[in-house]
């Protein structure tokens, strides 16, 4: 029974050491997430400048875009405004709500690539 | 590790709702044909009455004789069987796959649930395992497959809860777990992990034919 406690006192001081070492780094940097009000996952990980530069993204509109009657703007850009002042917690016709416009943008070019992160976890780091 | 985990939630997934819807729906049809043609007088008094009587007793805790004779045993199996189907229908991340990919999403758990859920359920399994070892009067009617069908159920809830919490090996994990759950579904209508999909077939007809010939109850 005591052997028994020590065992789960050691583990538990172990599993909170591992998990302040891992939210102190720095140099990790994750999207504002402010919106959701009740998050069920770590935030996403997302250096912005580090993995546009490593992913060779030349356009910001790749994921800063604009539309005007559903067409793409092609030389537009909406870096000034966040994704949550257009995408909504829910879809609106053809666009989708926030958490959806997120994953499409994110894993939708992820899926074409050999070394990006597509599982839940690769990005939703614990 | 990306092009391995695309194939078997892409192609291999496929291949395995077919097999788990295409199967289950080939048992059920071959089922009633079979009655139909060797014994056709069950349908002559099979009553919607007497079969909902029965199927609401036997899926109510506590209901029927049997339920009541071992409270512990129905308490677990209670637990495993909802948690067993809730958690993986409302959990959020396979949700959020199937709306990425069908554009459908309905009500999900909070992922605390879910895990507490899966939990209920891998508790469950240890339990039923115990329960083969050590009583006597279930040693007798265990096979081999009997561990090798509590295996293939347990098999997605642990790879699942691992990736989860991203013990060990996240991306190995996740895809195993994959893997792990195409194995259970496919093996659904091929094992007998088919009373699932005949127990409501089952009662229907023993409470038929205990309401309507022998006037008694079946519960
Ligand atoms: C390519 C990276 C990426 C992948 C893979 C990914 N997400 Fe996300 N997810 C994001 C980003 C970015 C956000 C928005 C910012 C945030 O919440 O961190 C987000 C937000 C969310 C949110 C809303 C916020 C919250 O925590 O409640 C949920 C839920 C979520 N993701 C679940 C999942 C699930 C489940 C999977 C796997 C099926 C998954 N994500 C895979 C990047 C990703
Ligand atoms: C791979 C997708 C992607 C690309 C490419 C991209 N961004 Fe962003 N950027 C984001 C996301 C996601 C956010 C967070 C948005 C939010 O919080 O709603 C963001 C936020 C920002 C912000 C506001 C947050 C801050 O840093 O203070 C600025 C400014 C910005 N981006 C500028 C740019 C510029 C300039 C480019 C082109 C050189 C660019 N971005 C390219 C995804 C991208
Ligand atoms: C100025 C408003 C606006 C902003 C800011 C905006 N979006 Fe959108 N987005 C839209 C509209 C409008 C659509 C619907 C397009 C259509 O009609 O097909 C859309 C569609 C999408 C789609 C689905 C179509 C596609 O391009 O694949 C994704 C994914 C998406 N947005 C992601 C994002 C992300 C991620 C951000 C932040 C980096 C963002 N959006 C910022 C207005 C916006
Ligand atoms: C237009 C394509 C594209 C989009 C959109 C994109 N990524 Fe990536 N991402 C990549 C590529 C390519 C890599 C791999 C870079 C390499 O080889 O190191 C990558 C790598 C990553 C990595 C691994 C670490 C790193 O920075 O290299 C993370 C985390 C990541 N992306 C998060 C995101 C999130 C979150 C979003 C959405 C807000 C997003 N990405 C949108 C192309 C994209
Ligand atoms: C009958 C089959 C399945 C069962 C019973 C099942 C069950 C589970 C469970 C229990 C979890 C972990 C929940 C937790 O601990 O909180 C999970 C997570 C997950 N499952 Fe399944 N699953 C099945 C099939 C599948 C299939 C076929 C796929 C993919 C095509 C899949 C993809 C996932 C993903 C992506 C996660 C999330 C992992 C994470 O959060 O990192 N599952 N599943």
């Amino acid at each position: 029974m005591k052997k028994g406690m020590i065992i789960i006192a050691g583990i538990l001081f172990l599993s909170s050491v591992m998990l302040l070492s891992v939210h102190s780094q720095e140099d990790v940097t994750e999207v504002d997430r402010s919106v959701f009000t009740n998050p069920q996952r770590p935030a996403a990980v997302f250096k912005h400048d580090a993995h546009n530069q490593n992913a060779g993204i030349e356009n910001c509109n790749e994921c800063h875009h604009v539309y005007e009657d559903g067409k793409l703007l092609e030389d537009e850009s909406s870096e000034d405004q966040r994704c949550a002042d257009c995408h909504g917690p829910e879809a609106d016709g053809n666009k989708p709500s926030l958490v959806k416009a997120f994953h499409v943008n994110c894993k939708g070019c992820h899926e074409k690539q050999q070394k990006a992160p597509i599982l839940c976890g690769e990005c939703h780091v614990r | 590790m990306n092009d391995i985990y695309q194939f078997v939630s892409g192609p291999l997934a496929w291949v395995a709702f077919i097999l788990f819807i295409g199967g289950s729906l080939y048992r059920v049809i071959a089922m009633i044909a079979e009655v139909k043609k060797k014994e056709p007088f069950i349908f002559t008094y099979m009553s919607l009455k007497y079969s909902l009587r029965s199927i609401l007793h036997w899926i109510t805790p506590f209901a029927t004789y049997n339920w009541r004779r071992k409270p512990v045993l129905t308490v677990v199996t209670f637990a495993f069987h909802i948690c067993l189907f809730v958690s993986p229908i409302f959990l959020l991340a396979h949700v959020t796959l199937w709306d990425e990919s069908w554009n459908i999403r309905w009500w999900t758990l909070p992922d605390g649930s879910a895990d507490i859920m899966t939990l209920i359920v891998m508790a469950s399994c240890v339990f039923f395992l115990v329960r083969r070892l050590t009583q006597r009067e279930v040693q007798f009617v265990t096979f081999v497959s009997d561990y090798i069908i509590l295996g293939i159920v347990a098999a997605p809830f642990i790879t699942g809860f691992l990736a989860y919490h991203q013990w060990f090996g996240y991306p190995i994990l996740m895809i195993l777990h994959v893997l792990a759950g195409e194995v259970m579904l496919v093996a659904i209508p091929f094992t007998r992990l088919s009373h699932m999909l005949f127990s409501p077939f089952t009662r229907a007809y023993m409470g038929s034919e205990f309401g309507v010939i022998r006037k008694s109850k079946d519960y």
